[in-house]
């Protein structure tokens, strides 16, 4: 992480990764005003399959939301959360398996 | 792209456990010859970037939406070792954390989105790169992207709740796919020719060998 914050490409990456979770919302929204499907929702659709699907773990965030906050703002801090969670589990595995 | 629990039958979920399971062990004692102080950064970075991208759903009229998965730019960027890693990452919190892709589904989910989507990828860049390094990175985002949905395909097609229905999973998935994929490689290569111009030493899967560059800094 001090590689990160002390170096300036590090720093531009950070800064980069900041604005990728500030437009996680506004697609968001957008994808949802045109209705959101992919191909294998369709595959589940075509073949009777769609009732199918059980969770078995929800997740602490199901669908990238935050329990009471309203969808954007559950959006935007599931966005800062993961992204920062992905940043700290894949530099600590690096870690780990650095020699 | 990301399969719920409930779609594979239990020996489908096996067999890509297996699968994505030996490439991941590959990838992790490969991966400690390329990682260091310079190399690891970059690591944590590209997969929080790959994370927060996958959060963009491009709209599509029609009623359909795509987003970049990022395996194969994962590939061309970090070298298939430390892809695979990476994308281990991102589909492995996308589900334990956000339910995006369930739990017995994880092993079909890496094999599709960490190993297949990775390795064709680097495959495909470095088998054209020679011809056009940016039009390279387009095919191999393209491409990467289909044979990933292939892979979904055959399982669910070779599962019950799809009712064996491969003739109708596998086109579903790979035209579909390859449809979407054009935004895939769009954006693979987009941001592959910026890296490639403004920090070339950064692009790892571009080196004839696996070995680390001698200098990379990020």
């Amino acid at each position: 992480m001090n590689a990160l914050v002390s170096d300036a490409w590090g720093r531009r990456a950070l800064l980069a990764l900041l604005v990728l979770v500030v437009l996680a919302p506004v697609f968001g929204w957008a994808s949802g005003a045109v209705g959101y499907a992919e191909p294998l929702e369709n595959a589940a659709e075509a073949t009777g399959a769609t009732d199918a699907a059980d969770p078995i773990a929800p997740g602490l965030l199901p669908d990238y939301a935050v329990p009471g906050l309203a969808g954007p703002l559950g959006t935007l801090a599931s966005a800062a959360v993961g992204t920062a969670l992905t940043l700290a589990v894949a530099l600590g595995a690096g870690r780990l398996l650095e020699r | 792209m990301h399969i719920p629990d409930g779609f594979l039958d239990p020996w489908v979920a096996g067999l890509f456990w297996v699968g994505s399971g030996v490439a991941i062990g590959l990838a992790v004692r490969r991966a400690r010859d390329a990682l260091g102080d310079e190399r690891t950064p970059l690591l944590g970075v590209v997969a929080a970037g790959i994370f927060a991208a996958q959060m963009l759903n491009w709209p599509i009229p029609g009623g359909t939406s795509a987003h970049f998965v990022g395996g194969a730019f994962a590939g061309i960027l970090l070298g298939p070792s430390l892809g695979v890693l990476a994308m281990t990452a991102v589909v492995t919190i996308q589900a334990l954390v956000f339910g995006d892709g369930g739990i017995i589904a994880l092993g079909g989910n890496l094999f599709a989105m960490a190993v297949v989507d990775v390795l064709v990828g680097y495959a495909a860049f470095r088998a054209l790169r020679g011809v056009h390094e940016t039009g390279a990175a387009f095919v191999a985002g393209w491409g990467a992207i289909t044979v990933s949905a292939l892979a979904v395909g055959v399982g669910v097609g070779l599962s019950s709740a799809f009712a064996y229905e491969l003739g109708v999973t596998v086109p579903i998935m790979v035209a579909g796919h390859a449809l979407l994929g054009l935004i895939e490689g769009a954006i693979t290569a987009a941001v592959y020719g910026f890296l490639a111009n403004a920090r070339p030493d950064l692009v790892l899967g571009r080196f004839e060998s696996d070995s680390p560059s001698p200098e990379v800094g990020l």
